[in-house]
């Protein structure tokens, strides 16, 4: 192969990432491209091509892939100094550190280092801690410390923002997610006005926001919002397997307001995505969703149901009829386990207690139906 | 009597002109919507009145900055109304109340008003209503907050509304003839009634035939061609086609434009949205469903509603619907083409195959109607599903680019056709023909599966190459590769070297690991232990290369070794596999070393196994 020919080839795979929405072959595409580089011993190419498969990566669906992308450009970073701007990688870094409690295989401690790495790495620029601070108040929050959480909660919210710290839409959809946790769901439906009526929004806002107020708003009563936000918010994440938890979200609304056919869809949709995602924390979110979902049809006595599942699924029926109880406990062990894993390597009982909110939704269900041939029967 | 606003004015025009509108030009939009809706509420009492909006520029004699006058004859305003208005004023120093206020017809008349000081710092209101008994009242408004209210001077004849600019000397440039026209038509080209504009001694009509789609036309090819005029006029692009559009949920009905070029992902395209034939925007967006991307658009909408700032659609229901609607007409649009004009279809896919294969994806009747046009990669070149099943029982396809290259060229060689469904939507697609079509079968193909499809050796071929197969693996066991032997074309290549989907990450893991410092180095281990593809790679000689047969006789075992370790790099590179920390010191090493036994065999040609 000449010279000429694989930088056309790389020319060719950046400009058809560059057409391409985020999701696998957008990711493909760039991996080409930087296996091509390093082939050819391009390190300058190869440095380009992983920075931009660190974005692709993050909001694609593939968090294992920017973490490993992100780690080589930082070693090239630290090897060459002069040759490429390890400022280019400080924001990068925050979405890296940010998805490490997301792999049960990471150890507490390899997380707990990164964050006094990512910590160290900006007050070296002289940035201020608000970043910072949110990473470890997320942190603990998703592995269960409540009581850190709540200090760095704290800390959070009062510093001062400055160039590292994330969009405003952002911090306004973790905040809401706060207040949701602490079930403060007309507090965190006031601050989420901004969001929902578009008023403020970014790359992934209000696309996460609006599968965080479905909850709220069944708690509340307020069932035909909940219906816009999810006929709204559900086709910004179909797309997009970065959004595998939100669809978790959206069927666990489904679920609750009786929707259980719809529900199916999703659930069909988009097991595939949770078979093999990356993120097994996004992975959890599903089953569990799914596993209140299929817990709803054994209830209503379906035996067996007809589903297009993928080819990779375990239980994969070449016809396509599952058993429902069969189908509902391969789900409910998966989400079993992976709380298992996570609670084991975070030491504490979050996932579990996860889990049981999941079991006790029953009590919430407050059938609304969607579609209007049944609502009118 | 004189008196002040309570609020502070200048604010409101402040949170006006940073925050609602774009640019100060809107003015003209806010007068003639002003207009519109006093026609209107006229035309409801009076349903035979057919209105008329005068502009008129009366420049001053001393060269000074002009006035343009404004006036309809529409239902005008009564004192009591007059004074209604000033108090929604008042009220709207929010942004949320000013939407709100939009939604009447008085609120909307006051919040227009205001926009006017965006230009002029004195403002002239003349209006006798048609109720009451046609007493004419006038309000002078001034920037600074102070305004005043009496019967006028000069009462108008017939009922309506006179609206009197006195342009500021920085905003001059919003008050010529030739701008005043510009945005009239802009904004009101497609209202239904005269907009005459008065200026330099001339009248004349501004928006002439109202919505081009409204229009009858002697033939089809005259509408069409006329509408893509229209379409040129407003874009700036030669479309390739047009697609009438109509939804009964929000009244929407307008034209697409299918786009000349394939557009690329982040340009959202930018719509030109009426509302009640008024501009709305020309850069909505939520008006068609995701997968619609390939064409742009202008409507007229007479029952969605806007958002505050009146640029775009407010996310609801009807809206959703008339989404809903509009891509119907889309998929409609292609239907049609697939069934009647499958050349036309061919080309919208060779530039919009990602909105086609979208919509296929979604629609099952559309799949089975447009599948058969639908191009794919393979191995064997470019051909849709339906070629392919001509030729082959089961589709077989790679879901990444990686694997396509690593089977592409020997799987061409041996005649077997593998698609590269690593595009977008493509597995998707493949994976959704046996639903549709049971009699279809497809399967997944990976790279680690195609030695499996090479010939076999003969009894007496693998007695003569199995000391290669125990050297080589022994040779290849600190890089966790096997070795097989087979028989496979093209026989130029000497071995291929194949691994499942995950093996390629595997070795990225591996050299980022060796980059790192401690504490990425242990976190890219943790990666490493739960990575897919842990299945050992298998280097495959070729046994119909003549330099791997001639190496299969070679007797000097540290020659055998180092070649088999070349081929083995070789592979690596020919595959797209970076080296890592250690096949890069194999190269190196390796290279003397064959340099070196080279030499040492006197540069005889007849040397033990020289490599050709």
């Amino acid at each position: 192969m000449t010279a000429k020919d694989w930088h056309e080839q790389v020319d060719a795979l950046l400009a058809r990432a560059s057409r391409l929405q985020h999701g696998e072959a957008r990711v493909m595409a760039l991996e080409e491209a930087a296996r091509l580089a390093d082939t050819h011993g391009d390190l300058d190419l190869a440095f380009e091509v992983r920075d931009g498969l660190i974005d692709a990566a993050t909001f694609g669906g593939f968090p294992d892939k920017a973490l490993v992308a992100f780690a080589w450009c930082r070693a090239q970073a630290k090897k060459h100094p002069t040759r490429f701007e390890a400022d280019l990688l400080l924001w990068k870094q925050k979405w890296v550190v940010g998805r490490l409690d997301d792999f049960p295989h990471i150890t507490r401690k390899q997380i707990q280092d990164a964050l006094d790495d990512i910590e160290q790495t900006y007050a070296r620029v002289d940035a201020g801690k608000r970043a910072i601070l949110k990473l470890r108040y997320q942190t603990a929050r998703d592995m269960g410390e409540e009581a850190a959480a709540e200090a760095y909660w704290t800390q959070w919210v009062a510093a001062p923002r400055d160039h590292l710290t994330d969009c405003r839409a952002c911090d306004l959809d973790d905040e809401i997610d706060h207040h949701i946790d602490r079930g403060e769901y007309a507090k965190a439906l006031r601050k989420a006005r901004p969001i929902l009526e578009g008023r403020s929004g970014c790359a992934e806002i209000p696309h996460l926001t609006y599968g965080s107020v479905l909850y709220p708003l069944v708690k509340l009563g307020r069932l035909e919002e909940a219906r816009d936000c999810h006929l709204r918010g559900y086709p910004m994440i179909r797309r997009n397997r970065d959004f595998l938890a939100a669809v978790g979200e959206h069927v666990e609304f489904l679920a609750l307001t009786g929707n259980l056919s719809r529900g199916l869809v999703l659930f069909e949709k988009h097991l595939g995505w949770a078979l093999d995602h990356a993120s097994w924390r996004d992975r959890f979110t599903f089953h569990a969703a799914a596993g209140f979902l299929l817990s709803r049809l054994v209830a209503e006595g379906r035996g067996t149901v007809s589903l297009r599942l993928p080819k990779a699924f375990p239980l994969h029926q070449e016809q396509g009829s599952y058993e429902m109880r069969e189908l509902h406990g391969w789900v409910e062990t998966q989400a079993r386990e992976i709380a298992a894993r996570f609670d084991a390597r975070n030491g504490t009982d979050h996932f579990q207690k996860l889990l049981e909110r999941t079991r006790g939704l029953e009590k919430d269900v407050q059938p609304f139906l969607i579609d209007t041939e049944s609502r009118e029967q | 009597m004189d008196h002040r606003f309570q609020i502070n004015l200048r604010g409101v025009i402040d949170l006006l002109s940073h925050h609602l509108y774009s640019s100060p030009g809107v003015y003209v939009r806010e007068l003639l919507q002003n207009a519109t809706d006093a026609l209107r509420a006229r035309q409801l009492l009076e349903p035979a009145h057919e209105g008329t909006v005068r502009v008129e520029l009366i420049e001053k004699q001393d060269g000074g900055p002009p006035t343009l006058l404004f006036s309809d004859d529409g239902v005008g305003l009564t004192e009591e109304e007059l004074h209604r208005f000033l108090a929604t004023i008042g009220e709207s120093s929010k942004r949320e109340a000013l939407a709100e206020r939009r939604n009447d017809f008085i609120g909307q008349f006051g919040i227009g008003l205001l926009s006017c000081f965006m230009v002029c710092d004195e403002l002239l209101v003349v209006t006798r209503s048609v109720k009451g008994e046609g007493q004419t009242m006038e309000w002078r408004g001034r920037h600074d907050g102070t305004y005043s209210v009496r019967p006028s001077e000069h009462p108008l004849e017939r009922p309506g509304t006179q609206v009197f600019l006195l342009a500021r000397a920085d905003a001059a440039e919003f008050f010529t003839a030739e701008r005043v026209h510009q945005l009239a038509l802009h904004y009101g080209g497609l209202l239904p009634f005269p907009i005459l504009l008065t200026a330099e001694g001339r009248t004349e009509r501004i928006n002439t035939e109202g919505a081009p789609w409204r229009r009858k036309y002697e033939s089809i090819s005259e509408r069409r061609a006329a509408l893509l005029a229209y379409g040129r006029e407003v874009f700036g692009s030669d479309f390739l086609d047009c697609i009438p559009l109509e939804s009964t949920a929000g009244q929407v009905e307008g034209v697409a434009f299918v786009l000349p070029f394939s557009p690329h992902y982040n340009a959202k395209q930018k719509h030109r949205v009426y509302l009640k034939n008024m501009l709305l925007s020309e850069s909505a967006e939520n008006l068609l469903p995701d997968w619609a991307f390939f064409v742009k658009c202008v409507v007229n909408a007479n029952e969605l509603r806007p958002t505050a700032s009146r640029e775009s659609f407010y996310e609801n229901e009807t809206l959703a619907k008339a989404r809903e609607a509009l891509g119907q007409a889309l998929r409609r649009y292609l239907m049609e083409l697939a069934r009647d004009e499958p050349r036309a279809l061919q080309r919208l896919i060779s530039l919009h195959g990602l909105s086609v294969k979208a919509l296929a994806l979604d629609d099952d009747d559309f799949y089975q109607l447009v599948i058969g046009w639908l191009p794919f990669e393979t191995s064997l070149g470019t051909m849709t599903l339906v070629d392919y099943r001509r030729a082959h029982a089961t589709v077989r396809y790679v879901s990444s680019l990686d694997d396509f290259r690593q089977v592409a060229r020997v799987a061409a060689a041996q005649g077997l056709c593998v698609v590269n469904a690593a595009y977008t939507y493509d597995t998707e697609l493949i994976e959704k023909l046996p639903r549709l079509f049971p009699q279809a079968k497809v399967e997944p193909f990976s790279a680690a599966e195609l030695p499996q499809s090479f010939e076999e050796l003969t009894l007496d071929e693998r007695e003569s190459v199995f000391p290669l197969v125990k050297l080589a693996e022994l040779a290849l066991q600190p890089f966790r590769c096997d070795v097989a032997v087979k028989k496979f074309r093209p026989k130029e290549v000497p071995t291929l070297y194949s691994e499942e989907s995950g093996g390629a990450f595997r070795r990225e893991v591996e050299r980022a690991r060796e980059e790192s410092d401690e504490l990425y180095a242990s976190v890219m281990d943790s990666v490493l232990s739960s990575a897919r593809g842990d299945d050992r790679p298998v280097l495959t000689f070729n046994f119909l290369n003549p330099v791997v047969r001639r190496l299969a006789g070679v007797t000097d075992r540290a020659l055998m070794k180092l070649s088999v370790e070349m081929l083995y790099v070789q592979a690596l590179l020919l595959g797209h596999r970076p080296l890592n920390a250690k096949e890069m010191a194999l190269l190196n090493q390796g290279l003397l070393g064959l340099i070196a036994a080279r030499l040492e065999g006197g540069g005889e040609d007849s040397g033990p196994g020289g490599m050709h």
